[in-house]
């Protein structure tokens, strides 16, 4: 069971008061009908299933409620950052895993 | 006692004689004993039956890494445990026994005749043998294999013990209570750090236990032990025994089992069996020691065969001689230690026999100043002896060359092939390791998380050098959690026992190696020729030729067999053991209860049975229950002597001629509130929402952004700025999840909130021609005629005196209310609404009856009629699709082409052309009579009796159904095939006459 | 107007010389939902509401709990509900916020005595020690959404949806059973 810091709870805590949300940093177009099929296909279903760092989507269901974002290393399955929904994504040269 | 016990040895009590059985026999132990020592004290060395062959087999080990005396152990009804450890089981008063592996008695056993048939169970003899024929597997191979082989017998009764479970944060978390782990929990105990010191045994003190003959620090070891446990308790360690760590897992989370009750007499109440500890340690120190290897020879699993460090043990713990003729044979100088406690203890130790040329002086004349027999450069070729071993054979080795065998004569071989540090929690932190060459062993290297190994499980060897590790590495987790332990004295021991040894593979032999039965997984009858024979077939890496001989796959792990497999498969290979690798030490670390993993979650605390507030009422008038989701819903009220399809006829009749009261308070409710409440309602479900009038309610759709439908359920608007949504039962939380997703993540500007209403409100439904009589005379604040209060409208009210939010809608086709009280006065008012029914004869319905009136109006039920891959237009629902709205969820979803394709599979009703009832889920095709396999083109998603329609309806997809009313498809059964016509889905009513007041 | 009536009658559930855990007789309670400049909000309550996660504030009887970044449970008299809705209605022009009554929704098990902490390790993955007195929490008790309320070292409260409640008073009173069964 993972740990997990929220950004807005500024707390570290267990893994099973978390949801998983999947990839982060899709955005949903403003205008969807204006979208291709291969646009839209693009933001329905293609993720880029990484090995390594990935930003993905929490939600601190069982808390504070809030989706937030972080950097989780998909091999080592350690979290890099967390931060709040609506940030920037990190620049992954900065991140070194603090939590060993 | 018994002839075996040496007073003035042991920290038993022998004081405190016990009696328990084995096999029927009854024994007599004394406290402090497990079954092994107290057997192995009444002379009793055979204990069980091995797992292939059927071999003749007595403890090895004296601790949790035993792999041959595995026991069953019962304490009455339901309380019988196989495969228990009889080196780790403590006795009672009245413990019963029992051997396992044997047929009829362990001493003759029929199934021995497999170890005869030896040649034919070698590595692999599964893969090869059973492939074929085919037929032959359920008949012949399956049966006698599992009449064969397995190891004990599954307990049928329930289990009527108690589990429990337990989370623990702490800082520092120490596993193995032995010199090392001692010294590290005392270094770390500073500056109020919470420590916690764990071990698997009944005491604390790990090798201390069985090293009497050290002193630390001027005092004997014991006395030495005893004050530094008070001393930690002083300093708050937490010291948990009998508790076993039994996984790593990520972030320095530890799994812990802690046995409370397998160990007295009497169960106490209340207290659990055995309790599941989800510790969390911001450091933690392995301490788990090392385990010694058995030596590969000949008949090396004849009972009274032993691990000298376990001989050891059984005489300066238990005080029991495990012979009194003992033969050592070994590679390593721990043994001759053992054998000088045996001799000392009044033992004749035979001889000492070493594999090496030269050992050290002070070995020598300890052997010489005790009168024992040494010889050195020899092998042991084989033993004799039916059920316990009688002979060992030796033969001395001449630059390789084995030469004259001799007999030994002895009733107990010790062995040691050195000692394996124990790695195996740390290998659960995906710890790298190292193989050392020097001490043939792997070593731990690097490790990912806050974790420190420390010593004998790092290699080092001495209690003098694990006290200083142990102390340094609890300093050293101390100063990571921002302490600033004192330096400490280095603590003098006496009575040190270091040594060395060099580690072997199948010792050299004078005998054909083809005949040679020389064990290396002694729980899974593996041998050192299955594993040459496996890597000739071909094996190249270690996990291959672990599988193929199914070595160190038993419930011990391999704790004493891996080095030795990989010792024997890298000289096969002629390779470096790190070039064959290692397998991988997998969680738990000794065999685990299920009760263990379950804890509380089991019986009526399996699971949460979420119950309405009216479900007491619906239980005491006699309503069976479904499953909802996480809820149990009254899912039909028989009368005496009714079955279900009775009770559902009678209620679906009741509600359609007079009125029918149903609990709908599972419906998942939602307060949407805000002044974007609208937008956010617009772009969330394909209905339109900004003309709907305050007071009036639709139906609202709720599609995935993919265009499919997740969740359905009627909506009304409060005010201008308020929603009240209501959901499917199941989908309640998801939609939820959903909303917010999309509120927060993006349109985070929306001035909206969601709260969730679900169990704030009672909900009963209303529904039947005298619905609106029924309840209209409770009713203040609004007037229930078709001007005041039409179809789809709903306000805030009071019934029958309780605050109400009253929904007029219907899920039946009939005059339908829905009434949300305050969850608390749901029970209240149903009861008031059910004895003002009477005159109407008011009839109680369930899911069923909801699930039939439904049906026969065509009415979907998302997930049972939907599968996620449904489209409101699929539904013939297109009509609650915002046509002029710029987007919603699921708009552009709803234009990819699958989902314009021509051929969609879309819903329709079906009447069968024989009156019969089809089966839910059951396939559709258009020609019966195409070849198998046919191409199916649908299925029947709800399927009923009605009595309204005349006749069994059901709903289905099929393909392009929309366009093949009328049309005859067929259902084909197993025993026939059906034919049922295509229809509109709604059965009743369609021009809706009976939703008028 | 008519009494709450609860299906989990209020009074003592079970109590030990470990731990005491009671039913809580029904009060209010409110889900407020609001950001921005909340001056308006708390002049109509009559509170400071607290800005972290898990901090507190209490006036009179109303007591707040700060659960997520727009998001406090409000406790207070039954009685006094419909005046803090109405007083909170008065400024929606001000501060559109969502205040919604949840009265109903749930029941609060107060759980005190020695061990009180410690029973709630039974259910709860996350480190007690970490809601320091004076504050609370919403968190997970044996797979249930559960708020709870440390209200001293020794006690707390612990709100839940009232489907859940049997389910997790039983585990409750199992624990207070197995611990005072310990022998320390």
């Amino acid at each position: 069971m993972l740990l997990i810091h929220c950004p807005y709870c500024s707390e570290t805590l267990p893994e099973v008061e978390f949801t998983y949300a999947g990839e982060a940093h899709i955005v949903r177009p403003e205008t969807p009908s204006a979208q291709s099929d291969a646009d839209w296909e693009g933001f329905l279903f293609l993720r880029s299933n990484v090995r390594g760092p990935h930003y993905e989507r929490w939600r601190h269901l069982h808390g504070c409620g809030r989706y937030f974002n972080a950097v989780r290393d998909t091999v080592s399955d350690k979290f890099l950052t967390t931060y709040k929904a609506g940030e920037p994504r990190p620049d992954l040269s900065t991140l070194t895993v603090t939590q060993k | 006692m018994s002839n075996y016990r040496v007073s003035g040895r042991g920290r038993v009590d022998t004081a405190r004689p016990i009696s328990f059985t084995f096999d029927g026999k009854t024994y007599r132990g004394a406290k402090g004993d497990t079954v092994a020592s107290a057997l192995l004290a009444n002379g009793v060395h055979l204990m069980g039956r091995s797992f292939k062959y059927h071999r003749p087999r007595g403890a090895v080990a004296a601790g949790s890494e035993e792999p041959n005396a595995l026991i069953g152990t019962r304490r009455g009804p339901g309380r019988f445990e196989p495969n228990t450890r009889a080196t780790v089981q403590e006795i009672w008063e009245g413990l019963e026994t029992t051997s396992q592996n044997k047929f009829p008695s362990l001493k003759f056993d029929v199934g021995a005749v497999n170890d005869a048939a030896y040649m034919l169970f070698s590595a692999g003899f599964y893969y090869k043998t059973f492939m074929w024929p085919r037929s032959f597997w359920d008949k012949v191979y399956e049966p006698f294999i599992r009449a064969a082989a397995g190891l004990g017998v599954s307990p049928k009764e329930e289990d009527p013990d108690h589990y429990a479970s337990r989370y623990l944060h702490c800082d520092v978390l120490v596993v193995g209570a032995g010199p090392t782990g001692l010294a590290a929990a005392r270094a770390a105990a500073v500056g109020g750090l919470k420590v916690v010191l764990v071990d698997e045994n009944a005491e604390a003190g790990g090798t201390l236990l069985s090293e009497p003959q050290a002193r630390i620090d001027g005092r004997p070891a014991w006395d030495w032990l005893t004050a530094e446990l008070a001393a930690l308790k002083e300093l708050g360690v937490k010291i948990m025994t009998r508790t076993t760590a039994i996984g790593y897992y990520h972030q320095n989370m530890i799994g812990m089992v802690e046995k409370l009750t397998d160990h007295l007499p009497a169960l106490p109440a209340d207290t659990p069996r055995e309790r599941m500890w989800r510790v969390r340690a911001r450091q933690v120190v392995l301490a788990q020691g090392a385990l010694e290897k058995p030596l590969v020879f000949h008949g090396n699993d004849r009972p009274g065969v032993m691990l000298a460090g376990s001989a050891q043990t059984f005489l300066n713990r238990y005080g029991v001689l495990v012979g009194k003729k003992p033969v050592v044979i070994t590679s390593h100088d721990s043994a001759w230690y053992a054998a000088f406690d045996l001799q000392d203890a009044g033992a004749k130790v035979q001889a000492i026999v070493d594999i090496r040329g030269t050992v050290s002086e002070a070995l020598l004349s300890g052997a010489r100043s005790r009168g024992i027999t040494v010889k050195l450069s020899h092998t042991a070729t084989g033993t004799s002896g039916r059920l316990r071993v009688s002979s060992l054979r030796v033969n001395p080795v001449t630059n390789g060359a084995v030469g004259a065998g001799e007999e030994i004569s002895c009733d107990a071989v010790l062995m040691s092939g050195g000692w394996t540090p124990s790695l195996h929690l740390f290998s659960h932190t995906k710890g790298s390791l190292a193989w050392d060459d020097d001490r043939t062993t792997f070593l731990p290297k690097d490790t990912p998380e806050d974790c420190v190994i420390a010593g004998a499980s790092r290699g080092l060897w001495g209690i003098a050098a694990v006290l200083a590790d142990g102390a340094e590495k609890g300093r050293a987790v101390a100063e990571a959690l921002g302490q600033t332990p004192a330096p400490a004295a280095a603590q003098a021991v006496e009575g040190d026992r270091t040594g060395s040894g060099v580690s072997m593979t199948e010792l050299p032999t004078d005998r054909s190696p083809g005949k040679a039965k020389a064990f290396v997984d002694y729980q899974n009858d593996v041998t050192a020729k299955d594993l040459r024979l496996a890597v000739r077939e071909g094996m190249r890496s270690i996990e291959h030729v672990k599988r193929y001989t199914t070595n160190g796959m038993a419930t011990d792990q391999g704790k004493m067999s891996n080095i030795n497999g990989l010792n024997i498969a890298a000289d096969a290979l002629g390779k470096k053991q790190p070039q064959v690798g290692l397998t991988t030490f997998r969680p738990p670390y000794t065999p685990t209860t299920f009760g263990a993993f379950a804890g509380y979650h089991r019986g009526g605390h399996f699971e949460v049975t979420r119950k309405t507030q009216i479900d007491s009422w619906a239980e005491e008038h006699g309503a069976v229950f479904e499953p909802v989701s996480q809820w149990r819903r009254a899912w039909y009220f028989p009368k005496p002597g009714e079955d279900m399809d009775t009770a559902v006829r009678r209620e679906c009749v009741a509600t359609r001629k007079s009125v029918g009261i149903f609990d709908a308070s599972t419906l998942g409710k939602i307060e949407v509130v805000g002044p974007d409440a609208v937008e956010f309602m617009n772009r969330m479900y394909t209905n339109p929402w900004t003309k709907l009038a305050p007071g009036r309610c639709r139906y609202g759709l709720l599609l995935g952004d993919d265009g499919y439908i997740r969740d359905d359920g009627v909506i009304g608007r409060l005010s201008e700025d308020k929603f009240h949504v209501t959901t499917t039962t199941g989908g309640a939380a998801r939609v939820l999840n959903m909303m917010e997703d999309y509120l927060q993540t993006e349109w985070p500007d929306l001035n909206v909130w969601l709260t969730s209403t679900t169990e704030q409100w009672s909900t009963i439904a209303l529904n039947g021609p005298d619905a609106a009589k029924l309840l209209a005379p409770f009713v203040e604040g609004v007037e229930l005629t078709e001007d005041a209060f039409p179809h789809m409208s709903c306000v805030e009210c009071t019934v029958a005196g309780l605050p109400a939010r009253l929904f007029r809608v219907s899920f039946t086709g009939e005059i339908g209310f829905e009434i949300n009280v305050r969850a608390h006065e749901g029970r209240k008012l149903w009861e008031t609404l059910w004895e003002a029914g009477q005159q109407y004869g008011i009839t109680a319905y369930g899911t069923e009856t909801m699930h039939v009136l439904r049906a026969e109006k065509g009415y979907i039920i998302v997930g049972q009629d939907t599968d996620g891959t449904v489209t409101p237009y699929d539904c013939g629902m297109g009509w609650a699709v915002g046509k002029k709205k710029p987007d919603f969820v699921g708009m552009r979803g709803l234009a990819r082409p699958d989902l314009v394709a021509k051929g969609r599979k879309q819903f329709v009703g079906l009447l069968t052309e024989d009156k019969s009832r089809l089966e839910e889920g059951a396939q559709i095709v258009f020609d019966p009579k195409q070849a198998i396999p046919m191409k199916m083109v649908g299925h029947v998603t709800s399927s009923y009796l009605s009595d309204t329609v005349g006749q069994p309806i059901a709903l289905a997809v099929i393909e392009g159904g929309h366009e093949r009313m009328g049309e005859t498809v067929y259902i084909p059964m197993p025993d026939r095939i059906i034919a049922a016509k295509i229809t509109d889905p709604v059965f009743v009513d369609p021009e809706n006459t009976r939703l008028k007041i | 107007m008519t009494a709450h009536t609860s299906s989990l009658s209020s009074g003592v559930a079970a109590v030990s010389s470990a731990a005491r855990v009671s039913v809580e007789a029904p009060c209010g309670r409110l889900s407020l939902r609001a950001r921005g400049d909340l001056s308006a909000l708390e002049g109509a309550l009559g509170l400071a509401l607290p800005r972290k996660v898990g901090g507190r504030a209490a006036a009179g009887e109303l007591q707040a709990l700060c659960l997520g970044p727009d998001e406090w449970m409000l406790h207070a008299p039954l009685a006094a509900v419909s005046g803090l809705v109405e007083a909170c209605a008065g400024v929606y022009g001000a501060l559109p916020h969502s205040l919604v009554d949840v009265s109903g929704r749930e029941v609060s098990f107060q759980i005190s005595g020695p061990r009180a902490a410690e029973l709630l390790t039974l259910g709860c993955a996350r480190d007690i020690d970490t809601i320091a007195v004076g504050e609370g929490r919403r968190t997970l008790f044996d797979g249930s959404t559960v708020i709870l309320w440390r209200d001293a070292a020794d006690s707390f409260r612990m709100d839940v949806w009232n489907s859940f409640a049997s389910h997790l008073l039983h585990l409750l009173e199992v624990g207070v059973r197995e611990l005072a069964a310990e022998a320390l």
